[in-house]
C-alpha cells in the first residue's frame, strides 16, 4: 500500500447497480494515477475476491467509461481533486471469442440465431440453410430464385419449426422443416414485393411480420398459414418456364402495404415490446415510425445518408442504424424532432450495414461493416469496445446478428462467423 | 671715525658671508669661469665684464671686441684722464681725507678678510678661488661699491662723469659674484639714503649719508693727490673709473656704461637695440578692416527700423496690389544647377532622384564556406561532390565547393574570377534598374470567394465499395434508373451486372466483341441495356434481378419492332436482327448491326430511341435508332469532322453532337442547326448535358474540361484544367449539383456545379473532391468512365484496372 500511496490521491466513492458487487458507500482515498485495472482490484479487495474469483470491472463516471487515469480524467474535465468523485462500476464485459465459421457456397446474406440453439442463413446461392451447434448444415432449403437477403424465425423447438426468408426476388417464403426427418416444405410464399426483399421483422406477438423490399415499400403479413392461395393479380405469364418453377405454392397477399419511404426500403424492425409499432428505414435517409394498426407513419427522421440497417433496443428504448458511411447513428424515436440524432458512434472504415443491439444490455451493440469489421459498442464509451475481425483481409460484413451470447455475423468471405459474448443480462437486472 | 668702524666691518663680514658658504652658488658659477657665457643676470654681466678684464691682464686678449675697444681708447683715455684730474683736483679736494680713512679702514679689512679668509679654509669647494681672493683681498668692499653704483648709475649719468684720477688702490681682480637672489643690490644695508642731493652738503661731515637705519654711512677713506695720482699710474683702466658721489668713491665703468657714454658722446641714442627708423605700423588709415579694432558700442541705428527700406518694401508690396508683379507660384522648384561634381565620392548622385530607382545591387559578402579554411561542417561529402558535379552548372546552387586549404598562401589563383566579374557585369548591365509600376495584387484576393466545400456537402469522398470480376478494362459503365443496378462493359467482351449496394456480381453477358458503351435504358417501365461491341449494338434484358411484370413488358417492347421492321424497306445502314437461341437464353434481345464500330450508344429520355456513334462511318457516323418500330434514321447528310459524341437534350427534342473541336446543337424536330460551340479545345472525348438542358460540359484529351452555358455564349463559360493527363468521362449527378470527370492519371474529379434558375446567375463552380489514384494507370490509361448514382451522392468509376469503385 505504500506504493500505491504516492502521488496526488483523490476521494472516491464506489457505486454500482449490480447488487452482487455492491460495496459499501464510504469516500475512499486512492492514488489518481490508478487506471480501470488498479481500480478494479480495490474493488475485488474490497469484495475479497481472491485468485479466480476476481473480475475486471469497469468504471463509469458521469455515464462515461473511464479509459485514462484518474488524474487524467480531472485534468481533461478541470476536476479538483479536492472533490468526493462518485465512479460507478459495473462488471467489465470479457472480449468475444471466436468459437467457429460454419462455411457456405456463397456470400452469406443474412443470419439469425434461435434461442434454443438453431442458426438461420441465408446466401447469395439462393439458398436458405438450417445450422446446428456443432456447424452441422441440417436443411438446405431450395426454392429462392434469388439471393436471400432476410431471414427470420418464426417458430423453433430445437428440431423442428417455421421461419421465413425473403430474397431478391421479390418472394418471402415460409419454410417449415424438421431435422428428425430432414425435411422441410414451403409453407407458403408471400407475394407482393417489386423489389427484393431486403429485411423481415416478426412482431412481439407473433402474428404479424413486416417487409422491407427495394420497392419502397413495406408490406405486412400475417402469419397464419393459409389453406388456400389469396387471390392475387398477377401478370399473365406467358413464359414456360415460370410456370414449372412456380408449382403450386399457397400464395399469400400482404394486409398492409406502408408506402411512404421514397427509396428502397432497407431495413424494418418491430418494436419487440410494442405489437404495432414498427421502424424502418430506407435509401430516402430517412428512419420512419409506424404505427401498424393505424397504418400511420407516426414521424420521421431524417439524416444525409443512406441507411442500410436499423435496430432497437427494448432496454434502451434507442435506433440503431447503419448507414453508407461509416458511423452508426443513435436516435430516440420517442422524440418528435425529426433530425436529431442522439449520438453517434464512429470507427468503422466504411458502410455500416449491419447493426444489432445488445438482447440483454441496454447499452451494447455490435455492428458489421464493409471494412470486414465487426465492432463491439457500449455507447457509454468513446470508440469501440471490441472490434473483431470477420475474415481475412477486409471481406465485407453483409449481417450480423445477436442473439443471447451469441453474436453471429456473415460475409462476403462465404463463411458465417459465431463469437461467444458474455452474456450481460445478470449485470443489469437492478 | 672709530665708531663707524665696526659697522663697516661688520657689513664687510656680513656680505661675503653668505656667498663663500653656500655651495649651490659655487656650483653654478663654477663652470661659468671657464667659458665666459653672458647670462641673464645683470650682476653676472658685471662680473663678466671683470672676468674679461682679469684675463686680459693675466693671459691674452680673450676677448677681442672689448680688447680693442679698451685698446684704442687707452691712449686718449690716458689723456683725458690727465685733463680730467686737472679739473677735478680742485673740486673734490676735500673727499681726499674721507678716501684716506677709507683706504685705511680698507686695509683693515682687508685683516680682517684675511682671518675670516682662513676661517673659510674649511671650505673645500672653495679652495681653489681662495688664492684668488687673497690676492684680491679687498674684493668684498669693492663687491659692495660695485653694487652701489648700479642703482645711482642712471643719476649719475646725468651728473659729469667723475673720469678721473681717484685713486684705486683695489686690485682689479674681482672675485666672482654669487648670483644668489640675495646678493641683490637693494637689500643692501649700506644704501646711502639721502637721495638726490647735491652731496657737497655732506663735505663738513664726516659721513657721506644714512643708511636705511638711520645710521651714518661714513665717508671713505680716500687718499690725497699723491695716492689718486700714483693709482692712476698705476692703473691703465683708471681713466674707466668714475666718481661715486653718493658713496665717496671711484667706481670702475662697465663696458654698456663704456659704450652708453661713448653713444652719448657721439650724439647718438643711447640704447643701441633701439632702431628708431623702424617701419610705420598705420593702426589709423583709410582702409576699412574686416575685423574693425574699435570697440565702440553699436551705433542706434542699427536698431531702428529703415525708413527707406521700408519704404522699398512698400513699393513692392504696392506693385504686388496693382498687379504689376506676380508673385512665383507655391510649387516653384529654382532649377537645379547642370552640372555635378563628377569626382564628389560622398555624395555621388549623377542620376537624377527616382523614387522607382532601383541602385545596383551589392556582391554577397562572402561566407564561412568561402573561406580559405572553412569549419569541418562547410566541407561537402564524398557524396555530395559527386552530386554537384554531376549537376548541371546552371542547376547548381553555388558555383563552388568550399575547399580547405592549411594556410592562406597555398591557396591557389581563382581561376573563376574574370568569368565571375564578367557576369556582375552583364547583371548589372542586363539588370532592370527602374522598377515596373506593378500592381501589387494579392493574388488570394482574385480568387472568387468559393463557398467552403464543407457546405457543399453531400458529394462522395471515400471508397465504398469495389466491383470486382472484370477481366479487362472497364470501358463504360450506366446505373438503372432506380439505382440499384450497375451495368458494366469491359474489354473482357462481357457486360456484367452488378447489384449496387454490396458490389456483387448479378449476372454475366459474354459477347463476342469488347464492349465500348453500355447504357441502360432510362425507363424504369422497360428493363433494358443497351451495348455497343464491335459493329453491333445489342439491347440485353437483364431478367433476373426484376420483377416478371417489368420483364414482361420489356420482353414485348423490345420485341415490337421484328413486327414492323418486316415491313420496312431493309436500312443498308443499320439492320435490325433476332439474337441466336443461345444469345436469346442470355439475355440478348435484338442485335442492330452497322456498318463500322459503334464508338457510343445513348438514349433518349423516354426510352424508345437511341443514338449511335461510329466515328468511321462519314456521314452516317450518327445514327438514331427507334426502338419501338425498329427504324434508323440518319440524322444528318453530312457530318462535319469525326463525330465523338452525341447526345439527346434531357427536355427537348435537341440533340448535341460533338467532333473534334465543336460540340453542335441541332433540333430534331425542326432539322435545324441551332448552335455551335466553340470547345477551344483540340480533341473532345466525352459530353454531358446538365440535367436541366441549359449547360453542357465537355471533356478534351487535351486535360480540359470545360462548361458551357447555352444560354450564355459559344465559348465556355469555364475551362477547368485540373487532370494531369487525358479526360475520358464527364458527368453530370441527375438530382445533385455535382459532376466529376476521370483522366487518365487515374484521377476522378469531383465539382460542385450548382445552376440557379435564376437566369442571372451564373453556374457556380467549386472543385469539392480529388479522387487520387483510383484507378492503377494500365497502358497509360487510368480511369476510363465516371457515372453518378441516379438517386444517390455515390460516384462509380470504372477503370483500366478492370475494377469499378463506388465512391460515397
Amino acid at each position: 500500500m505504500d506504493a500505491l500511496a504516492q502521488g496526488p490521491q483523490v476521494q472516491v466513492k464506489f457505486v454500482t447497480q449490480q447488487r452482487q458487487y455492491a460495496i459499501p458507500e464510504t469516500a475512499i482515498q486512492t492514488p489518481a494515477r490508478l487506471k480501470r485495472y488498479g481500480l478494479s482490484q480495490i474493488i475485488n479487495l474490497v469484495l475479497q475476491n481472491e485468485g479466480e474469483k476476481q473480475k475486471p470491472f469497469d468504471f463509469l463516471i458521469d455515464g462515461e467509461f473511464l479509459r485514462a487515469s484518474l488524474a487524467e480524467y480531472l485534468e481533461e474535465n478541470n476536476l479538483s481533486t479536492e472533490n468526493v468523485l462518485t465512479i460507478e462500476y459495473v462488471e467489465s464485459m470479457l472480449p468475444p471469442t471466436p468459437l467457429s465459421s460454419y462455411e457456405h457456397d456463397d456470400w452469406v446474406s443474412a443470419v439469425q440465431a434461435h434461442h434454443l440453439g438453431g442458426f438461420v442463413t441465408g446466401s447469395y446461392d439462393n439458398h436458405v440453410r438450417l445450422w446446428n451447434k456443432l456447424a452441422e448444415c441440417t436443411q438446405i432449403l431450395t426454392g429462392h430464385n434469388g439471393p436471400v437477403k432476410a431471414v427470420q424465425w418464426l417458430t423453433s423447438n430445437g428440431d423442428s419449426g417455421t421461419l421465413l426468408s425473403g430474397a431478391l426476388d421479390r418472394s418471402i417464403l415460409a419454410w417449415e422443416y424438421n431435422n428428425a426427418d430432414n425435411s422441410h416444405s414451403v409453407l407458403y410464399e408471400c407475394r407482393g414485393h417489386t423489389g427484393g426483399i431486403e429485411s423481415i421483422s416478426l412482431n412481439a406477438t407473433g402474428d404479424k411480420f413486416a417487409s422491407a423490399s427495394t420497392d419502397a415499400t413495406i408490406k405486412i403479413w400475417t402469419t397464419i398459414i393459409p389453406t388456400v392461395s389469396d387471390h392475387i393479380e398477377e401478370v399473365t405469364e406467358t413464359r414456360k418456364k415460370r410456370k414449372t418453377v412456380k408449382e403450386d405454392r399457397i400464395l399469400k397477399a400482404p394486409i398492409l402495404t406502408l408506402a411512404a419511404h421514397t427509396g428502397p426500403v432497407s431495413a424494418v424492425v418491430f418494436d419487440p415490446t410494442s405489437a404495432d409499432t414498427l421502424y424502418s428505414a430506407g435509401w430516402d435517409h430517412s428512419v420512419r415510425v409506424w404505427d401498424v394498426e393505424n397504418r400511420v407513419n407516426v414521424t420521421t427522421k431524417n439524416c444525409e445518408k443512406v441507411v442500410h440497417a436499423l435496430d432497437y433496443s427494448q432496454h434502451s428504448g434507442l435506433l440503431a442504424s447503419g448507414h453508407a458511411d461509416p458511423v452508426i447513428r443513435l436516435w430516440d424515436p420517442r422524440t418528435e424532432d425529426s433530425s436529431v440524432v442522439k449520438q453517434t458512434l464512429s470507427g468503422h472504415q466504411n458502410w455500416v450495414t449491419s447493426v444489432s443491439w445488445s438482447p440483454s444490455s441496454s447499452y451494447m451493440l455490435a455492428s458489421g461493416s464493409y471494412d470486414g469489421l465487426i465492432k463491439v459498442w457500449d455507447i457509454r464509451a468513446k470508440g469501440a469496445l471490441y472490434t473483431l475481425s470477420h475474415g481475412k483481409g477486409s471481406k465485407k460484413v453483409l449481417s450480423i446478428d445477436w442473439s443471447n451470447d451469441i453474436l453471429l455475423s456473415g460475409g462476403e468471405d462465404n463463411q458465417m462467423k459465431i463469437h461467444k459474448m458474455q452474456d450481460m443480462s445478470e449485470h443489469n437486472e437492478a | 671715525m672709530p665708531s663707524t668702524r665696526p659697522t663697516r666691518k661688520a657689513a664687510a663680514k656680513a656680505a661675503p658671508a653668505p656667498t663663500k658658504k653656500s655651495p649651490s652658488a659655487k656650483a653654478v658659477s663654477t663652470p661659468s669661469k671657464k667659458s665666459a657665457p653672458a647670462t641673464a643676470f645683470p650682476k653676472s654681466k658685471k662680473r663678466t665684464v671683470a672676468e674679461a678684464q682679469r684675463e686680459e691682464s693675466d693671459d691674452e686678449f680673450g676677448d677681442v671686441e672689448i680688447d680693442m675697444a679698451s685698446d684704442d681708447e687707452e691712449g686718449d683715455d690716458e689723456d683725458m684722464d690727465g685733463d680730467d684730474e686737472e679739473d677735478f683736483e680742485a673740486d673734490e679736494f676735500p673727499e681726499e681725507e674721507g678716501q684716506d680713512m677709507s683706504a685705511a679702514d680698507i686695509e683693515d679689512d682687508e685683516e680682517d678678510d684675511d682671518s675670516e679668509g682662513s676661517y673659510m679654509d674649511g671650505d673645500s669647494i672653495v679652495d681653489s678661488q681662495e688664492e684668488n681672493d687673497e690676492e684680491g683681498s679687498d674684493f668684498d668692499d669693492i663687491l659692495n661699491e660695485d653694487k652701489d653704483i648700479d642703482p645711482n648709475f642712471g643719476h649719475n649719468l646725468n651728473e659729469p662723469l667723475p673720469v678721473e684720477d681717484d685713486y684705486n688702490p683695489i686690485r682689479r681682480e674681482y672675485p666672482e659674484i654669487d648670483a644668489v637672489y640675495d646678493s641683490d643690490s637693494s637689500t643692501e644695508e649700506n644704501e646711502n639714503t639721502v637721495g638726490n642731493i647735491p652731496m657737497q652738503w655732506y663735505d663738513d661731515y664726516p659721513h657721506i649719508g644714512y643708511d636705511v637705519d638711520g645710521k651714518k654711512i661714513m665717508k671713505p677713506a680716500t687718499g690725497d693727490e699723491l695716492d689718486k695720482f700714483l693709482s692712476t699710474m698705476d692703473d691703465p683702466d683708471s681713466w674707466l673709473s668714475a666718481h661715486n658721489y653718493k658713496e665717496g668713491q671711484d667706481v670702475k665703468l662697465t663696458a654698456e656704461e663704456l659704450e652708453i657714454i661713448r653713444r652719448l658722446e657721439g650724439n647718438r641714442i643711447p640704447d643701441a637695440d633701439y632702431n628708431q627708423y623702424e617701419d610705420q605700423v598705420e593702426f589709423f588709415s583709410s582702409h576699412t578692416e574686416v575685423m574693425p579694432l574699435s570697440a565702440a558700442p553699436e551705433p542706434k541705428r542699427r536698431f531702428i527700423p529703415s525708413k527707406h527700406e521700408a519704404k522699398r518694401i512698400m513699393k513692392i508690396v504696392r506693385a504686388i496690389r496693382e498687379g504689376r508683379i506676380v508673385p512665383r507660384k507655391s510649387g516653384y522648384v529654382p532649377p537645379k544647377p547642370k552640372f555635378y561634381n563628377l569626382w564628389n565620392d560622398t555624395e555621388d548622385k549623377p542620376r537624377e532622384e527616382h523614387v522607382m530607382h532601383i541602385t545596383a545591387p551589392k556582391m554577397k559578402l562572402p561566407t564561412h564556406d568561402e573561406s580559405y579554411n572553412p569549419p569541418a561542417e562547410y566541407l561537402p561529402t564524398e557524396e555530395e561532390i559527386n552530386e554537384w558535379n554531376e549537376l548541371d552548372k546552371e542547376d547548381r546552387p553555388k558555383n563552388y565547393l568550399p575547399q580547405k586549404y592549411n594556410a592562406l598562401r597555398n591557396v591557389p589563383g581563382y581561376g573563376q574570377f574574370i568569368q565571375e566579374r564578367f557576369e556582375r557585369c552583364l547583371d548589372l548591365y542586363l539588370a532592370p534598374r527602374v522598377r515596373k509600376n506593378r500592381l501589387n495584387i494579392d493574388p488570394e484576393s482574385l480568387i472568387p470567394k468559393l463557398p467552403s466545400p464543407r457546405d457543399l456537402q453531400p458529394f462522395p469522398t471515400r471508397l465504398a465499395i469495389e466491383f470486382l470480376g472484370h477481366q479487362g478494362r472497364v470501358r463504360s459503365i450506366s446505373v438503372d434508373p432506380s439505382g440499384l443496378w450497375l451495368a458494366s462493359g469491359s474489354d473482357d467482351k462481357t457486360v456484367r451486372v452488378w447489384e449496387v449496394a454490396t458490389g456483387r456480381c448479378m449476372a454475366t453477358y459474354h459477347l463476342d466483341e469488347l464492349v465500348t458503351s453500355v447504357v441502360w435504358g432510362p425507363s424504369k417501365e422497360v428493363a433494358v441495356i443497351a451495348v455497343s461491341c464491335g459493329y453491333k449494338v445489342g439491347l440485353i434484358l437483364p431478367e433476373k434481378i426484376f420483377s416478371p411484370e417489368l420483364t414482361l413488358h420489356s420482353e414485348e417492347y423490345l420485341k415490337a419492332g421484328f413486327a414492323n421492321a418486316a415491313t420496312a424497306e431493309a436500312n443498308s445502314k443499320a439492320q435490325w436482327k433476332q439474337p441466336t437461341p443461345a444469345e436469346f437464353d442470355q439475355g440478348i434481345r435484338v442485335w442492330v448491326h452497322l456498318q463500322k464500330a459503334v464508338k457510343q450508344v445513348t438514349w433518349h429520355r423516354k426510352g424508345d430511341y437511341f443514338a449511335t456513334v461510329a466515328p468511321d462511318a462519314n456521314n452516317s457516323a450518327v445514327l438514331i435508332h427507334q426502338l419501338t418500330k425498329h427504324q434508323t434514321q440518319q440524322p444528318f447528310k453530312k457530318t462535319k469532322g469525326a463525330v465523338q459524341r452525341v447526345m439527346f437534350h434531357p427536355t427537348k427534342p435537341m440533340f448535341f453532337v460533338a467532333t473534334q473541336r465543336y460540340v453542335r446543337q441541332y433540333n430534331l424536330q425542326r432539322q435545324e442547326l441551332i448552335k455551335t460551340m466553340m470547345t477551344g479545345v483540340k480533341w473532345i472525348s466525352s459530353l454531358d448535358v446538365h440535367p436541366a438542358g441549359d449547360n453542357l460540359i465537355i471533356g478534351s484529351y487535351d486535360k480540359r474540361l470545360c462548361w458551357f452555358d447555352l444560354d450564355l455564349s459559344s465559348k465556355p463559360y469555364k475551362t477547368l484544367r485540373y487532370h494531369q493527363q487525358a479526360i475520358r468521362s464527364v458527368a453530370y449527378h441527375k438530382r445533385y449539383p455535382l459532376f466529376a470527370s476521370c483522366a487518365d492519371d487515374g484521377n476522378v474529379q469531383i465539382f460542385h456545379g450548382m445552376v440557379y434558375n435564376d437566369l442571372l446567375q451564373n453556374p457556380l463552380i467549386v472543385p469539392v473532391k480529388i479522387l487520387k489514384n483510383v484507378h492503377e494507370r494500365v497502358d497509360a490509361l487510368g480511369a476510363l468512365c465516371v457515372e453518378w448514382h441516379p438517386t444517390q451522392p455515390w460516384l462509380i468509376s470504372s477503370g483500366a484496372d478492370h475494377t469499378i469503385k463506388l465512391f460515397s
